[in-house]
């Protein structure tokens, strides 16, 4: 049986995910007014109902973001660096992310190197890691090709491009995740060794191969 | 010989079961098999999308609803998830089948190339190779030859006995004009054109062809990509860019292998403004011989220009900076039935695609003069020309200019012969004339390759460009009081 | 049977007698040659080829596309090769063409060559042609550079899986030339019975 604050949150997210993500504007809570998270939630000042239909307060959304961002950041965690398969990302990261609290957050996203998109393709929230520069002395596990160091070689993680151009030239020079790629040069571009084969790409490409150091 | 039977690639449960729907739906008459068909419509290859729709219509709409159902399941587009599994496959079999020695040490040419990519020594390696390859090789031969030719028009035997033979087989002296007058088809046109363009730009498809059979273009692109970046273009550009420099018309042709429309306008742009192909080149270098000073110059002049004007172009063109990548494969000494080949083909298609042309710009120009045409229009520059302070007789050279290089250029050496031309007067022309008008040639070209609006509307660009740069060198060397 | 639009166009770069006269035997067989650029499909169509070639441009395109004729064991073969592609999906306008001509062609051969030391990147490639059913012979070339860098391919093995002929050749040297050309012929004798 779920914890009330781990409960407290599902709903959050799901609210999020219908409301900011999805279309509808509210959600439908017939199924769960007796529900006692749902009491929390209406005194927390997260959520309140109109006409049947249960809605995020602006509080209610601040707070829902921050859900979803560790929800998507211990998918990541779990996909990128434990490798784990697909079913099992779920199950881990619905546990996970409830234990996430506030700094470990931080400090893991930096060490993902500030991802973008959770394995399936949803947007994660950015944090203020993202934007400043805090925690920089970690040193990333995870990062864009862009910010490997010469002469090192990285495995792909994942490809972070909406392009589909990108992502067939990508396809085409044979990166993709599990790939070894050594950089050997960053100016006047960045050049891979992929296999026996050299690229030329520049920075804008390299900053969208996300790799693990090897 | 009995080969074991193969299983198809393998393909995930949902993936798998989207194209079986579809293999199912499929007839098996196309060219392809009905899973590759299949794969390729779940990619929403549009080609083949269209195939499909022409031969059987009716089913079109159910393979679409089960293309996005599909789609739904996969946050990456379909083709990454088929090349990944694609991927898989390739690696059981290399596993068993390819093994590595040992890492080997680095031989020469990766010890070469590593050079040419190295920013410190790439640069001069290139400028090295500017020099040798166009300079030495196709500027100083050309110039040789244009010199030669350049006198031999103003003393030689074989005109006067040309006119002889022609004046007494015709009779009308307009008919004579046409073909060994001053500027005759024969006494000229053709003769410039086989004598002294072709070997010039024959030499330069020689050296192009063997730096492309080494592989050392893909490192160029590397290099410049950074610069390329800032006017606009991508790394790619320096193909057509450096092809250029051998006949600007074959470059234009080859801008279509750039990827944006934005780009291939930027290289078209530049090539008709700041890029002097090898015929120019020729007696630009056999113009500014004499004056080593003017020369640098000039170059430095022109180079400027092609990266200033390149740059505002690209502010101001709406558009997606251009991506870039390019392989680079290894270094390879280049192989001489490649470039025999290669050159054997450029030469040909500029025989006989480009020289025609000329021939057909000296029946112009004899058009013109006949109809007195050419002395209005020599009126009209005959003000532009004294506002970039030269003397009103280049008026001429710059109108025949843009139907022959060559032409142009003869005429100012000849002024500059007559002691008519100072060396600043000369620097001053020879920015005007390389910055010119495309010629006849290139002007077509682009006409047909971008339009017949963008293409008069580049010649019009250029035109203005080139009288605005080599007034602002005039003034800019009367100004500072420099005497070349 | 409906035909379809490929197969509508007249390609002049087909041989002499029509595509849609099905069964006929008289036409030489159609060997295209497939590859990324770099990987000297250019030397092998040289060797593979006499004299009498000609370049010329893709209707509709200002790609250019070499085709010429060879005489192998008295067989008389045409020889298309195509600008540089890396899957069936293309590009560039290059990659466009060398797919339409390995549609529209109705190739009686396909040599998919390959750089031998980049077989890892190329072999999928290779897979993809023939899933899609085309009669592939891989060529592995440049076999010397591979040596060089101490790379071993077990060739009878990778023939018994992929289920084409594999030959290794180095087309500067012609080295492979001979056996490859057995295998072209053997493969045209099986696919004609």
């Amino acid at each position: 049986m779920m914890e009330r604050k781990d409960r407290v949150e599902e709903i959050l997210e799901s609210l999020w995910i219908i409301t900011v993500e999805g279309q509808k504007d509210k959600s439908d809570f017939a199924l769960l007014r007796d529900d006692e998270a749902i009491k929390d939630l209406i005194k927390m000042g997260y959520v309140f109902i109109k006409e049947n239909q249960l809605g995020l307060t602006e509080a209610g959304k601040i707070e829902a973001q921050k859900c979803i961002r560790r929800h998507r950041l211990a998918e990541r965690l779990m996909t990128d660096v434990f490798v784990e398969k697909s079913k099992l990302i779920h199950e881990t990261s619905c546990k996970f992310e409830h234990l996430l609290h506030k700094d470990l957050e931080k400090s893991i996203c930096t060490l993902l190197g500030h991802p973008k998109t959770c394995p399936h393709g949803k947007p994660i929230p950015p944090g203020s890691c993202c934007r400043g520069a805090s925690k920089e002395y970690l040193k990333k596990i995870i990062m864009p090709l862009a910010e490997l160091e010469i002469k090192k070689k990285g495995k792909v993680a994942y490809l972070q491009t909406g392009n589909r151009d990108v992502l067939q030239k990508m396809i085409a020079m044979g990166v993709l995740p599990k790939t070894e790629i050594l950089l050997l040069q960053k100016f006047p571009s960045y050049v891979i060794q992929v296999g026996k084969s050299q690229f030329a790409i520049d920075k804008e490409m390299a900053s969208q191969i996300y790799v693990r150091q090897v | 010989m009995q080969f074991e039977k193969n299983h198809d690639g393998p393909i995930e449960h949902s993936l798998e079961i989207a194209l079986e729907k579809i293999e199912g739906l499929l007839y098996d008459k196309y060219p392809l098999s009905r899973r590759a068909v299949g794969l390729l419509l779940l990619q929403e290859d549009h080609e083949i999308h269209e195939m499909v729709k022409e031969s059987q219509p009716t089913i079109i709409d159910h393979i679409e609803k089960i293309i996005s159902g599909v789609k739904a399941h996969y946050a990456y587009p379909i083709e990454y998830e088929i090349a990944l599994r694609r991927r898989d496959e390739v690696e059981r079999i290399i596993n068993r089948v390819v093994k590595v020695a040992k890492e080997e040490a680095q031989g020469i040419a990766e010890k070469v190339s590593a050079l040419m990519m190295n920013p410190i020594a790439g640069f001069p390696l290139l400028f090295l190779i500017l020099y040798f390859g166009l300079y030495k090789f196709v500027g100083v031969f050309g110039a040789g030859t244009v010199v030669g030719y350049i006198e031999e028009t103003y003393d030689s035997h074989l005109n006067p006995l040309l006119v002889k033979i022609f004046s007494s087989f015709i009779p009308w002296r307009i008919v004579q004009d046409l073909l060994v007058g001053e500027y005759g088809i024969l006494t000229l046109g053709l003769r410039y054109a086989v004598a002294l363009i072709l070997p010039i730009v024959t030499f330069f498809f020689l050296v192009f062809s063997v730096i492309e059979d080494t592989g050392y273009l893909p490192r160029l692109a590397m290099l410049i990509d950074r610069t390329f970046k800032k006017i606009g273009l991508s790394g790619r550009a320096v193909i057509p860019m450096v092809l250029g420099f051998g006949c600007a018309t074959m470059a234009t042709l080859v801008t279509r292998t750039l990827p944006t429309k934005r780009e291939r306008l930027i290289a078209t742009m530049l090539l008709a403004l700041a890029v002097p192909c090898s015929a120019q080149l020729g007696v630009i270098l056999a113009l500014l011989g004499g004056h080593p000073k003017a020369m640098v110059l000039w170059a430095g002049i022109i180079m400027m220009v092609f990266l200033f004007i390149g740059f505002l172009t690209a502010k101001v063109l709406p558009g997606e900076r251009p991506s870039f990548y390019i392989e680079i494969p290894p270094l390879r000494m280049p192989h001489l039935g490649n470039i025999f080949t290669k050159t054997y083909v450029r030469v040909k298609w500029y025989f006989m695609e480009i020289l025609p042309l000329f021939l057909l710009a000296s029946v112009l120009i004899w058009l013109g003069k006949l109809t007195r045409l050419f002395d209005f229009l020599i009126f009209l520059f005959t003000k532009p020309v004294t506002m970039i302070g030269l003397p009103k007789e280049a008026a001429k050279a710059f109108l025949f200019g843009f139907f022959r290089r060559d032409y142009g250029a003869a005429g100012l050496y000849d002024l500059h012969k007559n002691g008519l031309l100072t060396g600043d007067q000369l620097l001053v022309a020879c920015v005007a004339l390389t910055l010119f008008l495309p010629c006849i040639a290139q002007f077509l070209m682009n006409l047909r390759q971008r339009g017949w609006k963008t293409g008069v509307g580049i010649s019009l660009f250029t035109l203005f460009i080139s009288f605005a740069i080599a007034f602002m060198v005039n003034l800019a060397l009367n100004k500072l009081g420099i005497s070349l | 049977m409906k035909q379809t639009r490929f197969e509508q166009r007249n390609n002049p770069l087909s041989s002499a007698v029509p595509e849609n006269t099905e069964g006929t035997h008289d036409r030489p067989k159609k060997i295209v040659i497939i590859g990324n650029p770099n990987v000297g499909k250019s030397v092998l169509f040289n060797n593979l080829t006499n004299n009498y070639v000609t370049v010329s441009n893709y209707p509709g395109t200002s790609v250019e596309v070499t085709s010429g004729f060879a005489d192998i064991k008295g067989e008389r073969f045409e020889v298309i090769d195509t600008p540089g592609m890396y899957s069936l999906t293309p590009i560039t306008e290059e990659e466009r063409v060398g797919r339409k001509i390995l549609i529209q062609g109705r190739p009686d051969i396909v040599l998919h060559v390959v750089d031998a030391k980049n077989l890892e990147r190329m072999l999928a490639f290779t897979l993809q042609l023939i899933e899609a059913g085309l009669p592939v012979i891989l060529v592995l070339n440049i076999m010397d550079e591979a040596q060089k860098e101490g790379i071993k391919i077990d060739f009878t093995l990778l023939e018994k899986l992929v289920a084409v002929p594999v030959v290794g050749t180095i087309s500067t040297t012609k080295k492979g030339m001979d056996i490859l050309k057995e295998r072209i012929v053997g493969y045209a004798i099986r696919k004609k019975s």
